[in-house]
């Protein structure tokens, strides 16, 4: 079977790319699998079925809807709002009716009316405030013939959406964990550690306020704040005013590969806050668990999904920064909990974030996707032809109880 | 108890499953419970065939017979265990291996087209499902516990079974090295008959019939083993104990095998078992020297090991002694005690 594989790739920064890149040598041990070039919208001779890997970035993965739309197939839904990305493919190319319309497909008049004030700037952009009332990805759902998805959350909304097809939940698979060089000069008692952007929907604000009281009892606490500050995110106003000093915090904007894990590995509490979720699984997380790092995190989307014995996981909304705040107390203070949760997250990541695992999960799903329709019917002809047979007709009390035992062990469909 | 004893029949063929799911009915009655052997007609092609067949079993209502519940329901070997029944356990001797790990070698069954490799998932989706449903899991090894963990995820408790009564003793250690069981590919016979044309003093005796028999013959012949290599055929119980009694070793090499009884019964006659690092399941009794010889699969190794035993008989009666212990250990009782508790 050979499969046409949709997706950025490396040279490109994106965490999908990086994905794909660590997936696709273990899935090619399992299945033929035919990248496609960046930009190639044109359906791909000689495959049995394609693969399109969808996330919010239009820059990423406009030409990947694009093909998608030539060609039907299975979508990895890396993040369940894909609004930026709409408003990518038409705002973005000078195509406000297509934006339009896409929010009255999913929000009716009301939808479009919104979407006019966006077009004329009278209110902000909603895939910045209202995402996840308006995630857009009816058209992407519609095409799909099937969906992996990485985390029971995205399964739900997808099946709220309305999503009838089949749909494969397949952990993100984690790294190897990279031997990097110690990071001697980033030290505190404890070092706390925030990896990606800087801005509101990390929940930065919460978390500095959180850390400026910790580090009031705890002066030896650092905090270390990896990636690039969003533009319009005054971080050095919100420290100046938090009293943080250069002490207590330390700054890195984007780092290669090498330098994220040599930080990671060197901070005793990872910080990993989200709201809203676009439904997203972070790599981040994943690649802290592999270090054995205890992980605070929201308890939104996929984040809300990991065992309560490996993150400690901090409710969005009124109590957050004080919930936050008890959460790093408790782990800068007990060594214990710190420990168990390490042990818990390494157990977690060779038990469900295994690559061999992931990757057969895939073939599994892509083998399933391309033959199973005709495997489900040629199942149900026979069941059906058996029956006529014998005289049990359609619609009869005696075809019910066929269709439901079927369904049962899920053959037939 | 009233017990429904279910397992597929493979209609003119007969083999150790058979043997295991009529002895287990047979020591269920033996302590009392009423059990019955509830049996399906199963054939796995062409194409589809082997999901149809199994949704055979789905439509059966074993909750009750003639009025009177039946309370529990021991299901063996797929597709068996897709029956439904609220009190189902399940005592896996054999997954459908042609979608496991005989897919894509010559024991495999389907193709590369999307339709096979959709239909072999469906077979372990099928698995998965059926087998979640059990209230217990028990499986015959190790082998085939780990087997079903990694494709469904599901824990069985490792059960062996015990092979089946027969009048075992030890008559000393013959000149042949003795096969048995059904004659197919899976069973690697041919392995045997390569080892015995690179060493001439090396007598086989494969006993057992099925479709790889003409085969096997023609190869021997080939191989210019007449008189060294006998095909006696299905043998009776009596035969079957004299040939083991008789014999040098007992070789059981399929490729990774769920278990099978052979070794287990070459222990209880105090002989040595010869495998192979393939093998699978016999590779948790089978310990290279000390209950045989676990070689490479390949024939100048294997006629190394048999005649290391020829020459060595005091070797061949310590493994057998050896083997002998670890059988006796596997017993009826203890099987049925923790299946019904």
């Amino acid at each position: 079977m050979r499969v046409a594989y949709y997706s950025p790739m490396p040279p490109e920064r994106s965490g999908i790319a990086d994905y794909s890149a660590h997936l696709l040598p273990a899935l090619r041990e399992r299945i033929e699998v035919e990248v496609a070039k960046r930009g190639r919208t044109r359906p791909s001779r000689g495959t049995d079925l394609a693969l399109y890997h969808v996330g919010n970035n239009p820059d990423a993965h406009g030409w990947i809807v694009e093909a998608l739309r030539k060609r039907p197939g299975v979508v990895v839904l890396h993040d369940f709002v894909l609004h930026h990305l709409v408003a990518g493919l038409t705002i973005g190319r000078r195509d406000g009716h297509g934006y339009l319309d896409a929010m009255e497909r999913e929000g009716g008049v009301v939808g479009r009316l919104l979407a006019h004030g966006v077009l004329d700037k009278r209110i902000p952009p909603l895939w910045e405030s209202r995402p996840e009332e308006y995630h857009l990805a009816g058209e992407v759902l519609d095409l799909a013939t099937g969906l992996i998805v990485h985390s029971r959350y995205v399964e739900q909304r997808a099946r709220a959406a309305g999503y009838e097809g089949p749909i494969w939940r397949i952990p993100h698979p984690a790294w190897p964990v990279a031997a990097a060089p110690s990071v001697s000069e980033t030290q505190g008692r404890p070092l706390i550690g925030s990896f990606g952007y800087v801005n509101a929907s990390k929940r930065i604000p919460q978390l500095l306020e959180a850390f400026a009281r910790l580090r009031r009892e705890r002066p030896q606490a650092r905090l270390l704040l990896v990636g690039a500050v969003s533009p319009g995110f005054d971080l050095d106003r919100r420290l100046q005013r938090l009293g943080l000093s250069d002490e207590g915090i330390v700054r890195e904007a984007y780092v290669e590969e090498e330098r994220l894990w040599a930080l990671m590995a060197a901070c005793d509490v990872c910080v990993t806050l989200r709201s809203p979720t676009m439904g997203e699984t972070s790599g981040s997380v994943i690649r802290q668990l592999s270090l054995g790092k205890p992980v605070v995190v929201s308890d939104v989307g996929w984040f809300a999904e990991l065992p309560d014995d490996v993150a400690l996981k901090v409710p969005v909304g009124a109590d957050e920064t004080e919930t936050l705040y008890v959460a790093l107390e408790l782990l800068a203070r007990d060594e214990q909990v710190r420990a168990s949760m390490s042990a818990a997250g390494l157990e977690l990541v060779r038990r469900e974030h295994d690559l061999g695992r992931a990757a057969d999960l895939y073939a599994a799903a892509l083998e399933q996707a391309a033959g199973g329709e005709a495997v489900a019917s040629a199942v149900l002809g026979d069941v059906a032809a058996a029956a006529a047979d014998v005289g049990i007709e359609a619609g009869s009390p005696e075809a019910s109880e066929l269709a439901r035992r079927l369904a049962e062990v899920e053959l037939g469909r | 108890m009233r017990i429904a004893v279910c397992a597929p029949q493979v209609p003119f063929v007969r083999g150790g499953a058979e043997i295991m799911a009529d002895t287990l009915v047979d020591e269920l009655r033996a302590r009392e419970h009423e059990a019955e052997l509830v049996t399906v007609p199963f054939k796995w092609y062409p194409g589809t065939r082997v999901l149809d067949q199994s949704f055979l079993w789905r439509l059966l209502d074993l909750t009750e017979s003639d009025g009177r519940p039946i309370d529990l329901v021991l299901a063996t070997k797929f597709p068996s265990y897709v029956v439904r029944h609220p009190n189902k356990r399940v005592w896996v001797l054999h997954q459908f291996r042609q979608a496991y790990e005989l897919d894509r070698t010559d024991l495999g069954q389907f193709s590369e087209e999307p339709r096979d490799r959709a239909l072999r998932r469906s077979v372990q989706n099928l698995d998965r499902i059926a087998l979640g449903e059990a209230k217990r899991l028990f499986a015959t090894s190790r082998n085939v516990a780990e087997r079903i963990e990694r494709s469904t995820g599901l824990a069985a408790e490792v059960l062996p079974h015990p092979p089946q009564e027969l009048p075992y003793r030890n008559d000393g250690y013959g000149d042949f090295v003795l096969s048995v069981g059904r004659l197919d590919r899976a069973k690697r016979n041919d392995l045997l008959l390569e080892a015995a044309a690179l060493d001439p003093g090396l007598r086989v005796v494969i006993a057992g019939d099925g479709p790889d028999r003409d085969r096997l013959e023609a190869l021997a012949a080939e191989r210019g083993l007449n008189g060294r290599a006998e095909f006696p055929g299905r043998v009776d119980e009596a035969e079957l104990a004299s040939l083991y009694a008789r014999c040098l070793a007992v070789y059981y090499a399929p490729v990774d095998e769920d278990f099978g009884m052979v070794p287990y019964e070459a222990f209880l006659s105090e002989k040595p078992v010869l495998t192979t690092t393939d093998a699978g399941g016999p590779l948790e009794v089978v310990t290279d020297g000390r209950t045989g010889f676990v070689t490479a699969p390949e024939p100048a190794e294997l006629a190394r090991a048999a005649g290391r035993l020829r020459e060595h008989p005091d070797e061949a009666q310590a493994y057998g002694l050896a083997g002998k212990e670890l059988a006796a250990r596997v017993t009826w009782d203890s099987c049925i005690e923790t299946l019904l508790s």
